[in-house]
């Protein structure tokens, strides 16, 4: 499960051009996540140059 | 047109791609529909905003000045240990853009030509019949979504390609195919109308800090860093990495900038891999940044998107003539691309690639034995006498730079 922190976010859609499953895009005027086709790489936080958005491992069930 | 059709085209994007695009093809008197999903055209801002002036001239259209920061008349480019060589030919002489109002600069002309702009507005799916694409759904300003159709539908998307996506090209970036960038306007700087780059593992690993000056003593202050390198941990303790620290250090170690202001924080994720390996499906073309047409040294874009605009436009208003928008008869527009910059694409991946694979030491040995003419010859793809003269002092190197000249 990723969250991401809205404040910092310099909307660059880095993160969705690096999403293997669509699973972030940016919606009105910021980026929205679909959890249920998330799966939990970590692609979009490595490549976020305001890191703001974060892994919770091993806590999709618990979250979902 | 056909009465099933609500356009003859649906262009995705209306940037420096899509406008371009919509000029040439609203020119020639076709139906012309592109939707941005901005709530403005331009906004936000993701890049240094540099723009070389060859390729706009040669598109015969003139920059009016509020698009213009300021001008440019070469780069220098900084070693690692500070040496710097200055690069001036024609393909450095260029500007530096208020890009958001270059964006929309480029879109008001596709309107004077006919074209229909929709602005907020947000393709959410993509409609098939057959398997071939006919249509899109959109959404304006997150309202219910509803049907658009066209036999051609055109993604101009940039970095995102949703649209691209669905209809199956592999416009997925991948991170060793990207730089990931944080950028400052700052203020004040004092600066001599170069471009500045510093190379540096300290200072940037795998890409490289710019300084591109603008008007009023401003600067666009930015940093890139290979999308695949771990040199933070980041939120979630995984590794990453953290261009913004980076970006904050260089300030700090740059006497001129460390005390000056920063009046906007921006920056983006640049592709710096190759293009896509198809343009064009049925009833489909990707232009721009979306097919990954890209400078894969700075992952500049803008004249490129352009320029493929106007290719894809030449080609569908034939295929409109013919009426036949099958992958065959759309296929000019690749064709024509790739012969027109594909090899000059090719080789400065090339550059890239080689260029990562090599360490300070060695760039510095390269700095210190190169002169402007040799950094010259180098951007522009004739790397043979440079590698000469560089692999004399240090025959090493001859093993990574010789994929250069095989």
């Amino acid at each position: 499960m990723i969250t991401i922190k809205h404040e910092g976010c310099i909307f660059c859609v880095g993160c969705s051009s690096v999403c293997p499953k669509n699973a972030i895009e940016a919606v009105g005027t910021r980026m929205e996540h679909y959890p249920e086709k998330c799966i939990d790489c970590g692609l979009c936080v490595k490549v976020c140059p305001a890191n703001v958005i974060t892994l919770h491992k091993g806590k999709k069930e618990a979250v979902a | 047109m056909n009465p099933d059709f609500d356009h003859d085209v649906i262009v995705i994007g209306g940037g420096p791609a899509g406008s371009s695009f919509a000029r040439i093809a609203a020119g020639a008197g076709l139906d012309v529909l592109v939707v941005d999903k901005r709530k403005e055209i331009g906004v936000p801002v993701r890049c240094g905003e540099g723009l070389g002036s060859r390729e706009v001239l040669a598109q015969g259209i003139d920059l009016p000045k509020n698009c213009i920061s300021t001008e440019i008349h070469g780069a220098k480019v900084v070693a690692p240990n500070g040496k710097s060589i200055l690069w001036k030919d024609d393909l450095t002489n260029g500007w530096v853009l208020e890009r958001k109002f270059f964006d929309k600069w480029l879109c008001e002309l596709a309107v004077d030509k006919g074209a229909k702009v929709q602005s907020y507005t947000r393709a959410t799916e993509l409609i098939t019949e057959n398997g071939k694409p006919t249509g899109v759904k959109l959404s304006h300003g997150g309202r219910e979504p509803y049907v658009v159709r066209a036999p051609l539908i055109v993604s101009a998307e940039g970095m995102e390609s949703f649209m691209a996506r669905a209809a199956g090209f592999k416009t997925v970036h991948s991170l060793y195919d990207v730089d990931t960038c944080y950028q400052y306007e700052m203020k004040p700087y004092d600066h001599e109308n170069l471009i500045e780059i510093y190379f540096g593992a300290n200072i940037a690993p795998r890409g490289y800090a710019w300084i591109f000056p603008k008007s009023g003593k401003k600067a666009n202050v930015g940093i890139g860093v290979g999308g695949n390198l771990a040199n933070a941990k980041k939120n979630g303790n995984i590794d990453g990495a953290d261009p913004k620290q980076l970006l904050d250090k260089f300030i700090a170690s740059n006497e001129k900038l460390k005390d000056s202001s920063t009046l906007m924080d921006f920056g983006g994720v640049i592709s710096v891999g190759a293009p896509i390996d198809e343009f064009v499906k049925d009833n489909f073309m990707v232009i721009g940044t979306a097919a990954k047409q890209v400078d894969p040294i700075h992952g500049g874009g803008i004249a490129l998107a352009m320029g493929s605009g106007i290719l894809a436009a030449n080609t569908f208003i034939e295929a409109h003539k013919k009426k036949d928008f099958s992958k065959k008869s759309l296929f000019p527009y690749e064709k024509a691309w790739r012969e027109k910059e594909g090899k000059s694409v090719a080789s400065r991946l090339l550059l890239r690639k080689v260029l990562e694979k090599v360490n300070d030491d060695d760039l510095n040995h390269i700095f210190n034995n190169m002169t402007y003419n040799d950094l010259n010859e180098t951007m522009a793809g004739r790397f043979a006498g440079p590698i000469a003269k560089v692999v004399a002092g240090r025959p090493q190197l001859l093993k990574v730079l010789s994929a250069l000249i095989s």
